[in-house]
């Protein structure tokens, strides 16, 4: 099997995958990153959401072949310790129920607020759309942008 | 053992066998070699519930399964009330398996709290009161002049203090008290302030492991494709090409399972990756015997239920008073239709097991543990106290990992695999293959003093009874959707309600608020539509019923469960005021209301949404209120928490959620088939909450029900009232 490296979280790693292996399961299966987290493998529910080059990003839908010398963040590298303003802001919110959807909507939120501080409501309501919740956390999804959008802005 | 009959009943039957039967629950076995430990002891440990540290940390151990909805939380906080302790010293750790009586583990119906919360209170109080002991012989004062204060023992008289640490090691040799007294709740500290989650930051940071996360030492990845109709068997399989796909060990076939669980007839790859698993999968070759019943179609099962709700109930389920002879009296009828849904969890199902001979080790997310490693034994020829569980928190639940399916079929597929195998339902599978909600049809009629009354209520409920999967359909526990039962609240002098239950092939299962939620769209829609009928205000129609009728016992005995029809008009009242309701509307807004009681769960909750009518069929939901009395609230933030998830479950249903079925094979396949509310379309809130001092109830599924009829009455109130759900199928938009 061919091998790639792969920068994520600023480390990097070599695996050994077939080239159409997707990003999502290169993470989960053989780096043991689990948080990224797979529910649909098609790009219907963004629980796999990741950055790439600080771009939000569907790890479901990328080989690993095409990820090769791009920077890769997951959401064990969007802090280690939960201090990234949209984790912060997700705590004070008390967004998780079963928080299986709650990384892919992190890193979906980050991603937009890297690239905007201040995304109108309308941005924000596209781009969160694209995360699934069967849980219904979205109110308090909604609660804990604005909060970091203040604090980031602060 | 007794053949367990799983549904909320299930779950009130065995809190009421064990509550109060052990002081501070089941003894883990070797606790007794713990208790007498000399100082230099770790922790104390009074019991399966709880222990502390040194350190005075506590780890409480919640028997009850997350999946979202806060045990992980409200129970800790439970026991560190009685215990008075810092919530901040509380871990919560999930109850190990087997460190609980049988049927301890089970989580469903709500129930969590009310089974919980006398115990859990309890073993709190007897820890303290050990620790009280201890300091009171280090003293040589009474117990009675020491109190407890935020994990410290005080003495009260000359005001000294020992931490709770510090006392681990006398406690833990000190005899467990026959009696403890509890709390007066006017005392409480805790209970009734809002606690974040458990384990949050680990949610946060992506540390918390679902079952899906976990990897056992030399894990490998099954993926599995199943016979498309239930109960067909294998025929042939041809897997030269998937077998040449890199990283696949082994194809591997299994057969299904009849009752309980309906295990479909599968082959499934094992491979070294999931990726690998997946492509293999997509490769095979299968020929299936679908067996006779691969004709059936939602379609047909409608007309079926529309034809057989003109005979006379098969079952009959409750009567009161002579219904029939009012027959015809300023009569209206109506009939109402639910369709089959999927619970579709995020985490979509998968399991872990291990096999060695006659045993395994398994793990993953069940909601009913205990069932399911006696039924793996049976179906799997396995000694059941060969049997390890490791459960593991749910990426959501909402009674779908009550079935246990997947654990079966991932405990075949080992037993063909010398290593731990991780089975893995794609979201195709998680969708096609689950137990599904019944499909249910309703036919109502009353008859009413063509003025402002009732006289008679007649209701028919027909469905495809998840017993008969369960089962069999010679079951005689099949009218699982009682309709207008001895609970009904409505205070109607004629009732007469029955049931008929057709078989369908399909598996079926239990979903959030099971036949509370299928039977009170029909019922407040119907209400609603009699109140327009006699040109009455809903509101004060359904009070008229509600208000003047005293609590009554639903059965006889001492499990008799009491019904108020005045709390179900507390409720109402309160959404009723809080929407407006009788203030002047704005023009195209309309409001509609329902409430209910979720009786089993000792809890009552009411909505009220405003609508805008942007054309004809089209509208926005502008405002929803809804209000909960479920007693004392454990963790505010927690009910909130549900509420809000509650109403998202609750609309993605009214709008838009439905399986169908034709050939018998579903025709979802994933969310863009089977749709979920989404971020954009979550109106906004307000809950209220009834102060009360009543017992805790449940409150996972309470805030679903009434969401689907006060949006239809809504609807009806602008113009057209929708019959069945989703109403995307009767023409209705929203944005
Ligand atoms: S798993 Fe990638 S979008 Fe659903
Ligand atoms: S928190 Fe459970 S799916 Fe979002």
């Amino acid at each position: 099997m061919p091998k790639f490296t792969l920068n994520v979280n600023n480390k990097q790693y070599t695996v050994e995958a077939e080239s159409d292996m997707p990003l999502l399961w290169v993470l989960r299966d053989l780096l043991d990153l689990t948080g990224t987290k797979y529910g649909c493998g098609v790009a219907s529910c963004g629980a796999c959401t990741v950055m790439i080059e600080g771009n939000s990003a569907l790890s479901c839908q990328r080989t690993v072949g095409s990820c090769v010398n791009k920077s890769i963040i997951t959401i064990e590298g969007l802090s280690e310790d939960g201090s990234h303003p949209v984790q912060k802001a997700w705590q004070k919110a008390g967004v998780p129920q079963c928080g299986y959807c709650q990384p892919g909507q992190m890193m979906a939120a980050a991603a937009m607020l890297e690239k905007n501080k201040k995304p109108s409501e309308e941005m924000i309501n596209t781009v969160m759309s694209n995360n699934l919740c069967r849980c219904g956390t979205y109110h308090r999804i909604k609660e804990a942008i604005h909060i970091a959008i203040d604090e980031i802005n602060k | 053992m007794k053949k367990i009959k799983i549904d909320r009943r299930h779950f009130i039957k065995i809190s009421s066998l064990s509550s109060g039967a052990l002081a501070i629950g089941f003894m883990v076995p070797g606790l007794k070699e713990l208790g007498t430990l000399s100082d230099d002891c770790e922790f104390f440990q009074p019991g399966a519930y709880l222990k502390i540290d040194k350190k005075g940390k506590v780890t409480v151990f919640v028997a009850k399964q997350e999946s979202g909805q806060g045990v992980d939380t409200a129970l800790p906080m439970i026991v560190a009330e009685e215990l008075d302790v810092d919530f901040k010293d509380v871990n919560s750790e999930i109850a190990p398996y087997g460190t609980m009586k049988e049927g301890e583990h089970d989580t469903g119906g709500s129930q969590s709290v009310l089974d919980m919360y006398n115990r859990l209170r309890k073993a709190g109080a007897i820890a303290k009161a050990m620790l009280i002991s201890a300091a009171a012989d280090i003293w040589k004062i009474p117990a009675s002049s020491c109190a407890a204060d935020m994990g410290e023992v005080v003495n009260t008289v000359t005001m000294k203090r020992i931490k709770y640490g510090d006392l681990v090691c006398l406690a833990a040799k000190l005899p467990i008290p026959e009696t403890v007294v509890l709390k007066n709740p006017k005392d409480f500290k805790l209970i009734g302030k809002s606690e974040k989650r458990a384990g949050l930051t680990n949610i946060l940071t992506g540390k918390t492991k679902y079952g899906i996360d976990l990897k056992p030492e030399g894990t490998v990845y099954a993926i599995a494709v199943r016979c498309p109709v239930l109960d067909g068997t294998l025929v042939s399989v041809d897997d030269a090409a998937a077998k040449r796909i890199p990283g696949v060990l082994k194809v591997v076939s299994y057969k299904g399972t009849g009752a309980p669980m309906h295990v479909r007839a599968g082959v499934a790859v094992i491979a070294t990756s999931t990726w690998a698993a997946m492509k293999a999968a997509g490769m095979l070759n299968i020929t299936w015997d679908e067996g006779k019943n691969n004709k059936e179609s939602t379609e047909q099962l409608f007309k079926t239920f529309a034809s057989k709700a003109k005979e006379t109930p098969a079952i009959p389920v409750y009567k009161k008073g002579d219904a029939a002879s009012l027959s015809g009296k300023n009569e209206i009828a109506a009939t109402y239709a639910e369709p089959f849904l999927a619970h579709a969890t995020m985490e979509p199902m998968n399991f872990i097991a291990s096999v060695k001979g006659d045993g395994c080790e398994l793990w993953g997310g069940l909601q009913l543990p205990d069932w399911a490693v006696n039924t793996i034994a049976k179906d799997c020829g396995l000694k059941k106290e060969n049997i390890k569980v490791n459960l593991s928190a749910m990426g959501g639940a909402f009674g779908r990992r009550l079935h246990f399916d997947f654990a079966i079929e991932a405990v075949r597929i080992a037993q063909q695999f010398d290593k731990p195998v991780k089975l893995l339902w794609q979201r195709t599978d998680d969708t096609m293959f689950s137990p599904y909600r019944p499909a249910n049809y309703h036919a109502l009629k009353a008859n009413t003093d063509g003025k402002s009354k009732i006289f008679s209520w007649e209701h028919h409920v027909l469905g495809t009874p998840v017993a008969y999967k369960t089962e069999g359909t010679d079951t005689k526990n099949a009218p699982e959707m009682d309709g207008a039962d001895a609970g009904f609240c409505y205070d109607i002098p004629n009732i007469n309600t029955g049931y008929t239950g057709v078989d369908f092939n399909i598996n079926l299962g239990w979903l959030r608020s099971v036949d509370i939620c299928v039977n009170t769209f029909p019922v407040e829609s119907f209400v609603d539509e009699i109140a327009k009928q006699l040109k009455q205000d809903p509101l004060a129609f359904r009070l008229s019923m509600l208000e003047n009728r005293a609590d009554f016992k639903i059965g006889e005995g001492p499990g008799a469960m009491t019904q108020s029809p005045k709390r179900v008009a507390g409720v109402l009242k309160k959404v009723a005021e809080k929407i407006g309701w009788n203030e002047p509307r704005k023009a195209n807004h309309y409001i509609g209301l329902a409430t209910h009681s979720f009786i089993f769960a000792k809890s009552y909750a009411a909505h009220a949404i405003e609508i805008e009518m942007l054309e004809p069929k089209k509208f926005r939901i502008v405002r929803v209120v809804a209000a909960i009395d479920c007693g004392t609230v454990i963790n505010p933030d927690g009910l909130l928490n549900q509420m809000q998830g509650g109403l998202a479950f609750a609309l993605t249903q009214t709008l838009k959620g439905e399986i169908t079925i034709s050939d018998s094979r579903v025709l979802q396949d994933g969310f863009f088939s089977y749709e979920l509310l989404r971020y954009d379309e979550m109106p906004p809130v307000e809950i209220h909450v009834i102060e009360s001092t009543e017992e805790p109830g449940g409150v996972g599924e309470v805030g679903v029900s009434t969401v689907a009829p006060a949006l239809c009455n809504a609807l009806a109130a602008a113009g057209e009232r929708p019959r069945s759900l989703p109403i995307r199928n009767e023409g209705f938009r929203w944005v």
